[in-house]
């Protein structure tokens, strides 16, 4: 996103060249910070700069296009718009202010010029992903091309716009409509009124494609394909101009959002000054004393309030006094916090920063105005807060997100991270923010307690890969697919061109059987399917769940509209997870309790209020894979790596509630009146070689439980030869899927797992075994309940003819999957390199691992049995390390090969 | 109403009759006239059920307490038909042989069965719609032949032939258009025609009421209603909150809201003094089967010549061709068709043939529809746009009006009629039509079918259909053009005039769609 091309253009680029470098560099800011630190906790890294790569203008463009702008193009733009010349689609992958934007405002300036000259029109459709963002962009289009000298009307078109007459003036009058998916989605619908916009079209924009992945990205697939059955009907075929920050993938993932090939154009020709990276690990805590005891906050956001082993101040009380710190000697800095109410907590902690060090912040009024940023304020706020901010008024800002994507507020000196944003993707992106021009920058990265946040500090080099993560996008979810089918023929009739075109052959006859079937659908492929349900299924498309079956959050009655928390509907799987009754959440930043959840009713809610308590909730999980059947596998080595679909019984049967400070369980097993929860979904699956499995049982046969409360021991399996082993699996998984998103742009909160000693058990029977197939289409076989399910796999492994395999499954946790289990099997190595690195550098020194390495809140087994040793023997052996093969000794001694191996499994 | 030859079967669901006022299902009852009342099932609404037997006339059942001792109990209709009604799936399951041997009656075999717990399930993820019930009714039904289920576990409307193997109940297939052919699949086949009773999700909540027309073939037609189509809440600008208010008034009746007079009425929370002479000029008009214009505007092209009267036939809601453009002319009573019988790839030849005619010897007429803007004119503008575009130009200089859309959406008049349906309103308003028997979707299967297999089509039973609806325009528009207008009538003060346009009809059943 380049929202600083206009400002390039019109002079307004702070021209203070007084300075040539930061205001503080990374060693400074360590001598300077009023507090004694450990060497360890503090990583400067530097990152060099990179000299402009130009060409002239009028190399690449016209002369009436070449003639008024005023600085060369870069390389990368040059190159791009040479593509786009070629009638090329294209995806532009290059960092945060390297002219992004111009691309595509000068393709559609050159296609308008010549569309003009034949007497005829073009238009340009522009998407961004949120409604703040098109309104920014249309005034800097609208600058750039007054600039330009062209009288182009762009005009956006979304939620927002008055509907009646000033719609219908922009669908007819407008040569660029700016919106959004959601936008696009509805107004399909009315693709008649559209015709005129349409049918000239000849530019489609797709602003910050990365962010595109998992259920939305799958959704904006199909959006994108629905929207292109409908140009063709006007006899347009545009071009596809994406924009996407740095990530793996750019032409796999383009190509995936758009269904046509795609020309990558990722080698950034912009300038940039070099850079001090300082990755900040905060001390430890000062336990008795307190005087760092600001520990009544929560952590930064869900995930993060869940450590019940805290032993370093949270990253939401050290990166405020960074953030004080750095302002005080005047870097104008940048703080992004997880949520709204991080972003005003750190202006208050900011200033009591000072407060307390006022021997040292001997003048307590300079670099003082620091505002915090969020979605939360009024658009006039915000607006004030961003002039003031490129005005240099401002000395600092804590702000979410809102200002990772392309919000135009010049640039700073400084950004600090109050912990890792997750996605190497978007930590580029923040950073971005800081670096005036081509002279240094500094950027601060305070980590959490986080697995992730420690693994960054530990592995600062991690950073400075040159791999960005994956961006996973897919269109096997046949749940998505179908519902978006629906809105097709409603759009067009369905004909048998639609066969390959919108979806393979089998597919679609499978999908039209299906809804004719159930009288949503009627009419034939050759003649033409028409939709005949309830009017406008665009409607019941929601753009972030798999199923119609999404919630609406809604405010308890008598509760005050400003509390409102404007949530996104809610997928059904994610309503029995975290939005149970009773649950407590926190949503940007602000805590609610949920007093009520209506499953029944053809509108599902889930209704809210605020609380301000001083515990969270966390579901308990029971899980178990069924019926999983192989699609594709390959070998690592001497293991089997599957990928396949299968069913996923999950039940969040219970919650207890934690204590915020301490993480200690207030209450435990409250029941969450849910219904048990069955998806039908992708996975992958690792099996283990025997010889290893015989080995590691040996060596680790002395691990035991320490069975505290003595119920622990429901299935008498404590004592088990086995344990040990299947703790190492069990670490194994929780690391594998703990460390995905370090590779891919997954959320871990849409993946589950599962450690087995007997994966045959899970796997869909063959016919003939146990007298019937697994699930032969009759739905009544299927085990109702979590207990029954588990009951089955146990009665399978019992009837099992031979010695199971051992191993782990990972499920996308939502119905019909979202790509993410694929993404991990195509990626395993990687994956478990990482989970390895994890497991073995943690320094918690605990057999059982801590929440920084192997434990995971979502664990339904109450992290028990874990084993750090045994999972990094297997991850050794996966990935051919040397220490893997010296198990073969131990295997070789093994008596206990004839141990009748128990079943069990662990989530 | 049209189908006296066979008999009516009104479904109804418990919601519609519990906490309904006593004259609102009296209101039902003389308005359509059922010959039976089924109340739906799966659920056993005891309640419900003694109070449907006590307000309609004609024999009421409720699946899940015809008990008897028996699964199967017989529902006569009428005089001259009967339906076996069965309890549950569960029943079913358990005695078989009871239904099959109820069927197999030769004194009198029942035309339908109804069982409640039959539905589709859809699963997405694995793209498959199953049956509910299946394995119970392939063990239950004669092998063979077609035995129609009704059962309020699908929408109203729904009709799927389904084949299920007679030994398991496995699905062998699916057929979609039974109204066009309806054969049974083999000896060892059980052929299971559903169809629907249950509510349909609509523009403006949930139909759900549903008529069905049977006679001894089965069900011939199927009609929904709203609950709100009803009783007092059948006047715009009443709902339930109001009614109940109403009520708590002793106001029950539409009689009974006209008696009432304007100031007390204006008196009652929520209503005032223009909704309450709203509400007394639609009670008016219900009440007399005579249309009313609410404000002074002219009808559209009321001076000179008079509009034609347009309506197409499609191939499907979603069309590839305009099989049918049907033209009335008042001005000298003749109707023409431009009908596509020889080349049906071709969208071009009718578009073209009616541009030439509209062109050459009508350039100066308007054209009038009802709900065109939603459907006509819609898909008459992208048709022309892309196979005739010559004509584009002419096409879009020429005056159009939709009837529908400037008596409701605009609010120039309200109309009598339960529903909005021209079908509905023209019967209302005393039109007699042809009786065809089609309806849109109808006749766009069937142009379908011809389309795919060029089998002998019915060409005249479809345009006289399609005839039908252009002359039940008329009739709509000359009897609105005789209305009387808004400062004609006593009991309107010119201020109210202009105050009741268009937000007049915001409420109730009368809301057209928001604009997109
Ligand atoms: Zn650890
Ligand atoms: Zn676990």
């Amino acid at each position: 996103m380049d929202t600083d091309d206009a400002a390039d253009e019109d002079g307004t680029e702070p021209t203070d060249g007084s300075r040539e470098d930061v205001p503080v560099t990374g060693d400074e800011l360590l001598e300077t910070f009023p507090r004694y630190r450990d060497e360890e906790d503090v990583s400067v890294l530097e990152i060099p700069g990179r000299e402009a790569s130009t060409v002239p203008n009028d190399e690449v463009l016209r002369p009436e296009l070449a003639g008024p702008l005023e600085y060369d193009l870069y390389a990368h733009q040059a190159e791009a718009l040479a593509a786009l010349e070629h009638d090329e689609n294209i995806c532009v992958a290059t960092s945060t202010s390297s002219g992004k934007t111009r691309i595509y405002a000068l393709q559609i300036a050159r296609n308008v010029l010549e569309a003009r000259a034949r007497g005829e029109r073009s238009t340009a459709y522009v998407l961004y992903p949120t409604k703040a963002l098109s309104r920014d962009q249309e005034r800097e289009l609208n600058d750039f091309f007054d600039v330009l000298g062209l009288d182009i009307s762009v005009r956006v078109y979304d939620g927002d716009t008055d509907p009646g007459e000033t719609r219908r003036q922009i669908r007819e009058g407008a040569d660029v409509i700016i919106s959004n998916f959601a936008g696009v989605n509805t107004y399909l619908h009315d693709h008649d009124r559209w015709a005129r916009f349409l049918s000239t079209c000849d530019l489609v924009v797709v602003d910050e494609s990365h962010t595109y992945t998992g259920v939305h990205g799958m959704h904006v697939a199909w959006v994108i394909r629905r929207l292109k059955r409908v140009l063709e009907y006007y006899g347009a075929d545009p071009q596809f101009a994406l924009t996407s920050a740095t990530i793996g993938n750019p032409g796999e993932h383009s190509s995936a959002l758009i269904a046509e090939s795609v020309t990558v154009v990722d080698e950034d020709g912009s300038p940039t000054g070099p850079r001090e990276l300082v990755l900040w690990n905060p001390p430890a805590r000062a336990r008795a004393d307190g005087s760092d005891g600001d520990s009544a906050t929560a952590g930064g956001s869900e995930d993060e309030a869940d450590n019940a082993v805290v032993e370093r101040v949270p990253a939401s009380v050290e990166a405020p006094k960074l953030l004080s710190h750095l302002c005080y000697h005047d870097a104008q800095t940048l703080l992004f916090t997880p949520s709204r109410k991080l972003a005003e907590l750190s202006v208050k902690r900011a200033s009591t920063h000072r407060r307390d060090r006022s021997r040292y912040y001997a003048n307590p009024d300079r670099g003082s105005e620091i505002e915090p940023y969020h979605a939360g304020h009024s658009r006039t706020k915000r607006h004030g807060t961003e002039h003031r901010l490129k005005t240099g008024a401002l000395d600092g800002v804590a702000s979410t997100n809102a200002l990772e994507l392309g919000i135009n507020v010049g640039e700073m000196d400084t950004t600090v991270q109050l912990g890792y944003p997750g996605q190497r993707q978007s930590f580029w992106q923040q950073i971005g923010r800081a670096g005036r021009g081509t002279r240094r920058a500094l950027s601060v990265l305070v980590a959490g307690h986080r697995t992730l946040d420690q693994y960054v500090a530990n592995n600062p080099d991690y950073l400075l890969e040159t791999d960005v993560e994956d961006a996973v996008v897919d269109v096997d979810n046949d749940a998505v697919f179908a519902r978006h089918l629906l809105c097709a023929a409603d759009e067009l009739a369905l004909k048998g061109a639609d066969a390959g075109a919108f979806a393979e052959r089998e597919r679609l006859e499978r999908a039209v059987e299906m809804w004719c079937r159930a009288g949503r659908l009627a009419g034939h492929l050759e003649t033409g399917i028409s939709y005949v349900g309830p009017p406008r299924p665009q409607g019941s498309i929601s753009l972030y769940a798999t199923s119609g079956e999404e919630y609406a959050v809604e405010l308890a009655d008598g509760v005050d509209e400003r509390h409102d928390p404007e949530m996104e509907p809610l997928a059904e799987e994610r309503v029995l997870r975290d939005f149970h009754e009773g649950a407590v959440r926190l949503h940007e930043g602000r805590q609610y309790e949920v007093c009520a959840v209506d499953h029944d009713s053809p509108r599902p809610t889930v209704t809210l209020r605020p609380t301000d308590a001083d515990c969270y909730t966390r579901t308990r999980t029971d899980v178990t894979v069924l019926d999983a059947v192989s699609e594709e596998s390959r070998e690592i080595g001497d293991f089997t790596l599957h990928f396949g679909r299968g069913q996923v019984l999950v039940y969040h049967g219970t919650y207890d509630r934690v204590d915020v400070d301490n993480g200690d369980p207030k209450e435990q097993g409250l029941p969450t009146e849910n219904p048990p929860l069955s998806i039908e979904t992708q996975l992958c699956w690792l099996e283990v070689p025997d010889a290893l499995e015989r080995a590691l049982v040996e060596r680790y046969r002395e691990f035991s439980l320490e069975d505290e409360d003595g119920d622990g021991d429901e299935d008498g399996i404590a004592e088990t030869a086995h344990l040990g082993y299947a703790g190492g699996l069990h670490a194994a998984e929780h690391a594998t899927i703990g460390v995905a998103p370090l590779e891919l742009m997954v959320d871990k909160r849409d993946l589950g797992g599962l450690a087995t000693l007997s994966i045959d058990s899970h796997l869909e029977r063959e016919r003939g075994e146990n007298g019937t197939t697994g699930k032969g289409g009759t739905s009544g076989e299927a085990p109702r309940n979590v207990a029954a399910a588990e009951a089955t796999v146990r009665q399978i492994a019992d009837g099992l003819e031979h010695e199971p395999k051992s191993g782990w499954f990972i499920y996308d946790g939502i119905d019909g999957g979202l790509g993410f289990s694929r993404a991990i099997y195509e990626n395993f190595e990687a994956v478990a390199e990482r989970a390895r690195e994890l497991i073995a550098d943690c320094d918690c020194g605990r057999v059982d691992g801590c929440p920084a390495c192997v434990m995971d809140d979502q664990c339904g087994n109450d992290n028990q049995p874990l084993h750090r040793e045994a999972a990094v023997d297997v991850l050794d052996r996966l990935l051919g390390n040397e220490s893997g093969e010296a198990l073969e000794a131990d295997a070789a001694e093994s008596e206990s090969g004839s141990d009748r191996r128990p079943p069990l499994f662990y989530s | 109403m049209t189908n006296r030859d066979g008999a009516r079967l009104l479904a109804l669901p418990p919601s519609a009759v519990l906490g309904r006022p006593t004259e609102t299902l009296a209101d039902v009852d003389t308005t359509l006239e059922p010959d039976a009342v089924w109340l739906l099932g799966p659920e056993r609404e005891a309640r419900a059920f003694a109070r449907t037997r006590q307000m309609f006339d004609a024999p009421a059942f409720h699946p899940p307490l015809e008990t008897d001792g028996e699964v199967v109990s017989r529902q006569p209709i009428g005089t001259e038909l009967e339906i076996a009604v069965v309890r549950s799936l569960r029943a079913l399951r358990a005695s078989p042989a009871d239904v099959s041997s109820a069927l197999s009656d030769s004194r009198s075999t029942p035309i339908a069965v109804v069982c409640d717990d039959v539905t589709t399930t859809t699963r997405p993820t694995a793209l498959e719609t199953g049956l509910e019930g299946a394995a119970e009714l392939a063990a239950a039904l004669p092998p063979g032949r077609v035995t129609t289920v009704l059962t309020s576990g699908v929408p109203a409307g729904y009709d799927e032939l389904w084949h299920l193997a007679a030994e398991t109940g496995a699905i062998r297939a699916v057929e979609h258009e039974p109204q066009l052919e309806c054969e049974p699949a083999g000896d060892d086949c059980v052929s299971v025609r559903v169809r629907g009773a249950g509510p349909v999700e609509g523009y403006g909540g949930s139909a759900s009421l549903s008529v069905l027309e049977l006679d001894e073939t089965g069900v011939t037609a199927v009609d929904t209603y709203e609950r709100s189509d009803f009783g007092l809440e059948a006047v715009a600008g009443i709902g339930p909150k109001t009614a109940e208010r109403l009520a708590d008034a002793e106001v029950t009746t539409r009689a009974e809201l006209l008696e009432t007079p304007i100031d007390k009425l204006a008196g009652y929370p929520g209503v005032g003094r223009d909704s309450a002479h709203r509400m007394h000029r639609h009670a008016t008009v219900l009440e007399a089967g005579e249309p009313r214009r609410l404000t002074d505007e002219s009808l559209p092209a009321e001076s000179g010549r008079p509009p034609l009267c347009l309506d197409i036939e499609t191939d499907g809601l979603s069309p590839t061709i305009l099989w049918q453009i049907g033209v009335y002319d008042p001005a000298d009573d003749s109707y023409r068709a431009f009908v596509e019988r020889d080349d049906p790839d071709d969208p071009a030849p009718v578009l073209e043939a009616l541009c030439d005619w509209l062109f050459a010897s009508h350039p100066d007429r308007a054209l009038l529809t009802w709900n065109g803007w939603r459907f006509d004119y819609r898909h008459l503008g992208a048709f022309v746009a892309r196979h005739v575009p010559y004509y584009v130009e002419e096409w879009e200089s020429v005056p159009k009006f939709d009837l529908y859309d400037w008596a409701v959406r605009e609010g120039h008049a309200l109309l009598p009629g339960r529903t909005n349906k021209l079908e509905d309103v023209a019967g209302a308003l005393g039109y007699e039509g042809a009786e065809t028997g089609l309806d849109g979707a109808q006749t766009a299967a069937a142009y379908q079918r011809f389309l795919r297999t060029g089998e002998e089509f019915d060409w005249g039973r479809h345009e006289a259909y399609c005839e039908d609806d252009c002359r039940a325009l008329w009739h709509v528009y000359e009897r609105l053009r005789d209305a009387p207008r808004a400062t004609d009538s006593s009991d309107t003060s010119p201020a109210e005039a202009e105050g009741a346009t268009p937000s007049g009809t915001t409420g109730g059943e009368q809301t057209g769609l928001g604009d997109f």
